[in-house]
């Protein structure tokens, strides 16, 4: 089974994110960069697709020089080889940008199935999965917390409101992963020392014979408005301090 | 990057700034290694400490070990984060790659291990202990011993232990009763008890591998005496598989004031006189080949030093930030102040600079010694080869005494930090300190310590070694001398390390004299003050390569604008940390060690009263 999972290097869920001055992004310096968290559940179920029914697990990378960090993450987790394209001209890769590189770079790979983080914790797009299942003209199972894979055909269940879903679809599909799909393994260090020694395609956008005009634009980057201050009821009586809370969520913040 | 463990990025500052680590990765033996490697193998290692190692922390502790028909019982979170951790290949990470290992460095191996330290050290002792038998048996075993026993200790599968103390015999290892009698196929039938044996049993693995000093009937009294045995709970067939009890019997286990997840057990051996015991190594070696576990073991109870500092610190320093208490001193006269974080108040101000000082120089100290084993393990020449290992062999009971020492000292003042709430247990800090204080019991008391270094280390190779220690400090000196910023710092560093140099050799000459146990006695001091110096030294030579560095950020102003330093700082990351390694080593400079002349004088005063005053005056 050949599998390739794409995976995007995100700022760590606890770094602090700064905007640069102009809003054109956030400030890089300074940043810790990790594998983004959704991917990670893509890579781990890729693994155990391979450790059950044999085949190869394919790294795909969009992103700048350090993006190799995290493809050598996933290598030391176990996958066999990565590509990363790296393009100056795909550092600020839209959605659309960025699926049409990374199908470019699928389509020349045997695939079956082709997995990804449901989203990238950095800018909560969730387009990139869809958009390259359309690419790629696979069907897509997306936000998927449960997968089996048997006779040539995917089952997958996801959660929608109140209830749970399962999707079956033919293969080559592409899968998006959702929290809960797995619990990630670590890099083991015999993992890491191997990691080093397989091999990593570097392609540029020419290489791809990719050229395409970005569908969105980011015009500014502002930090979500301050909350005001909090209120609080003074007072000694406390069934007056409760009936006053009462009125302020009816009356003020409409809650209730 | 606060992850309440560790300052990751002050790890990376002794790595590859101040050590300079990749240098060692270009010799043949560490040549697989890179700083990307190095990076990766970090990254893991805080990830899983923040993650699957520190939830175990507090359930342990409040969980324990349980004796209970005859088996001990783990803290029941500890089995899966066993699995993963051997999973993840950490027990066998020095190793050569031909037993299975990675072949790590030490000093990355250092820096790896001290999140995980930080997280548990109660669980670290079941890997700990496992990985220090292992080294053994690959130094001293047969074949035999090594691919039956070591190579399942290596993956984890069977766990390991040491087996010194005994009721009568702890300080005292010469002392112990244990015997071993041969048997017609050259195995020894092993009889005694011994006591305070940490993983000594425990539900985790399904064997463990005991080594076991004990004396071969008709051998002499003390340490010459002493042979060291592999005694395994359940013996090995000859296929590998597990075969009866080996009449190794839990008698209980204690119930300690700290480390509660890790088992500490009564072993008695033969009591039923059915355990049989394989040599290790060569008969009446046994105290040497153990002292290869020990003096290894030594530097990981320094480095458990470091893991309780530096997670008490980050702990207090978060804390300061976050708890809104009083008005700061400048609205003193101002009722209608509001109060501030307590970060904003001197004397918590005081009390962390003075465990991020001591923090990051023990951090960098544990650092220095493991990377001077690495330095004499690619020695090219004999000389080097001597120098490092030397220098390592002089500072580990510095390693050992002062950072176990220093980490009560540091948890305590971070529950002062806390106030009262440092004190009960809804907040994680009074752990701390229980956890911290065994590390100056174990492995050789931190009296023992002092002694190893007064009596043995400091007159090691004719004394070469603390020269060379000494000629390292005054090259710091002198570096720091260059810097107008650092200049008048250097001053009090200089005059310290000239003073417990001046003691040293003091101490010389009083070994023939009425004044000779004056060093005897004020061993500990000694030892106390020479962790200082050496703290001193690597907070100054952090210092300097820290204000070069700040220097380039800044651009041509350089230092002396300090304004344009503080808005710097402010915004840049790397610009305030650097500032906090130079406001430590001041810090540092201007209250630790201008005591340092006063207290090597206090020594040479040579007073006996310890010595002199009677039993029967002590407690009247």
């Amino acid at each position: 089974m050949h599998l390739v999972v794409c995976v995007k290097q995100a700022p760590d869920t606890e770094a602090l994110i700064k905007l640069k001055p102009d809003g054109s992004g956030i400030e890089e310096a300074g940043i810790k960069w990790v594998m983004n968290p959704y991917d990670e559940y893509a890579v781990e179920e890729a693994l155990r697709l391979k450790e059950k029914n044999g085949g190869d697990v394919t790294i795909v990378s969009l992103g700048p020089a350090r993006a190799m960090e995290s493809i050598r993450t996933a290598l030391a987790m176990g996958a066999d080889k990565g590509i990363h394209i790296s393009d100056p001209s795909l550092d600020r890769a839209d959605a659309f940008v960025a699926a049409s590189a990374l199908a470019a770079a699928i389509k020349s790979l045997p695939h079956d199935i082709i997995l990804c983080g449901q989203r990238a914790i950095d800018d909560d797009s969730g387009q990139v999965g869809s958009i390259l299942a359309e690419l790629l003209g696979v069907p897509q199972l997306t936000i998927i917390m449960k997968l089996e894979v048997a006779g040539g055909v995917a089952k997958a269940v996801k959660a929608i409101e109140g209830a749970q879903v399962v999707l079956e679809s033919a293969l080559p599909c592409v899968v998006t992963a959702q929290k809960g799909l797995n619990e990630p393994r670590y890099a083991s260090l015999p993992g890491i020392m191997k990691a080093k020694k397989k091999p990593v395609d570097v392609k540029n956008a020419a290489a791809l014979g990719i050229s395409v005009e970005q569908k969105a634009r980011i015009i500014k980057m502002m930090p979500p408005p301050q909350r005001a201050a909090g209120k609080i009821i003074q007072g000694d009586d406390p069934e007056a301090k409760a009936r006053e809370l009462v009125r302020l969520l009816r009356e003020e913040a409409k809650v209730i | 990057m606060g992850n309440l463990l560790v300052n990751g990025r002050d790890q990376r500052f002794v790595l590859y700034e101040q050590l300079g680590v990749e240098k060692i990765f270009q010799s043949e033996k560490y040549a697989d290694y890179s700083r990307e490697v190095a990076e990766m193998m970090l990254g893991e290692a805080e990830k899983m400490a923040v993650e699957d190692v520190l939830p175990t922390y507090d359930k342990g502790d409040r969980e324990g070990c349980t004796l209970k028909d005859g088996v001990v019982s783990v803290p029941q979170c500890y089995h899966q984060l066993y699995k993963k951790f051997c999973e993840a290949g950490w027990i066998a990470a020095t190793k050569s790659p031909d037993i299975g290992g990675q072949g790590m460095p030490v000093t990355l191996f250092a820096a790896c291990t001290e999140p995980f330290n930080a997280a548990n050290f109660a669980f670290m002792m079941y890997p700990g202990l496992t990985w220090g038998a292992a080294g053994l048996i690959e130094k001293y075993g047969t074949e035999a011993q090594k691919s039956t026993y070591m190579t399942r200790m290596l993956t984890g599968e069977w766990a390991g232990t040491m087996c010194l103390t005994e009721p009568n015999a702890g300080t005292d290892v010469g002392a112990i009763r244990t015997t071993a009698k041969r048997r017609p196929d050259g195995t020894f039938s092993i009889n005694g008890t011994k006591m305070f044996i940490s993983s000594g049993d425990h539900n985790l693995t399904e064997n463990i591998i005991h080594p076991v000093l004990a004396r071969i009937e008709g051998d002499p009294a003390g340490t010459g005496g002493i042979s060291l045995f592999i005694v395994p709970k359940y013996r090995v067939n000859d296929d590998g598989s597990l075969g009866e009890a080996n009449d190794v019997v839990t008698g209980n286990i204690e119930h300690k004031m700290g480390i509660r997840g890790s088992a500490t057990a009564t072993l008695n051996f033969g009591e039923n006189g059915n355990c049989i015991g394989e040599l290790l190594g060569e008969e009446r070696k046994g105290m040497k080949i153990m002292f290869l576990m020990m003096n290894e073991a030594r530097l990981e109870v320094g480095m458990q030093g470091l893991g309780h500092a530096t997670a008490a610190y980050e702990h207090a320093v978060q804390y300061a930030k976050e708890r809104v208490q009083s008005r700061p001193i400048w609205e003193m006269e101002n009722p209608a102040a509001e109060a501030v974080p307590i970060i904003q108040h001197p004397d918590v101000r005081r009390m962390l600079l003075w465990m991020k000082s001591y923090v990051e120089g023990i951090r960098a100290m544990n650092y220095f010694i493991a990377y001077c084993v690495d330095l004499a393990s690619i020695a090219g020449t004999k000389e080097e080869k001597e120098k490092w290992f030397g220098m390592m062999e002089l500072l580990t009971p510095l390693s050992k005494a002062f950072s176990s020492d220093m980490a009560v000292e540091i948890a305590s003042l971070a529950i002062d930090v806390y106030g009262g709430y440092g004190y009960i247990q809804e907040y994680p800090i009074e752990q701390y300190m229980r956890d911290a204080k065994i590390a100056c019991l174990y492995e050789g008391t931190n009296g023992i310590q002092a002694l190893d270094l007064v009596g043995r280390k400091l007159a090691q190779n004719k004394g070469k070694n603390a020269m060379n220690l000494f000629a390292m400090i005054g090259e710091t000196c002198q570096a720091a001398r260059k810097c107008e910023e650092l200049k008048p710092y250097a001053a009090f560093l200089e005059e310290a390390y000239t003073s417990l140099a001046g003691l040293t050799m003091k101490f010389k000459d009083w070994s023939a004299s009425a004044n000779m146990f004056i060093p005897i006695l004020n061993a500990r001091p000694y030892l106390m003050i020479m962790g200082d110096v050496v703290v001193g030294w690597l907070l100054m030579q952090a210092a300097a390569i820290s204000a070069e560095k700040l220097g380039s950020i800044l651009g041509a102003d350089g230092l002396s604008a300090k304004p344009k330093r503080r808005a710097e700082a402010r915004k840049n990351s790397e610009a305030a940390f650097y500032e906090g390694k130079l406001a430590a080593a001041k810090f540092f400079a201007t209250t630790v060690l201008p005591a340092v002349k006063g207290r090597c004088r206090s020594i040479e005063i040579a007073d006996k009263a310890p010595l002199e005053i009677l039993e029967e005056s002590f407690s009247v």
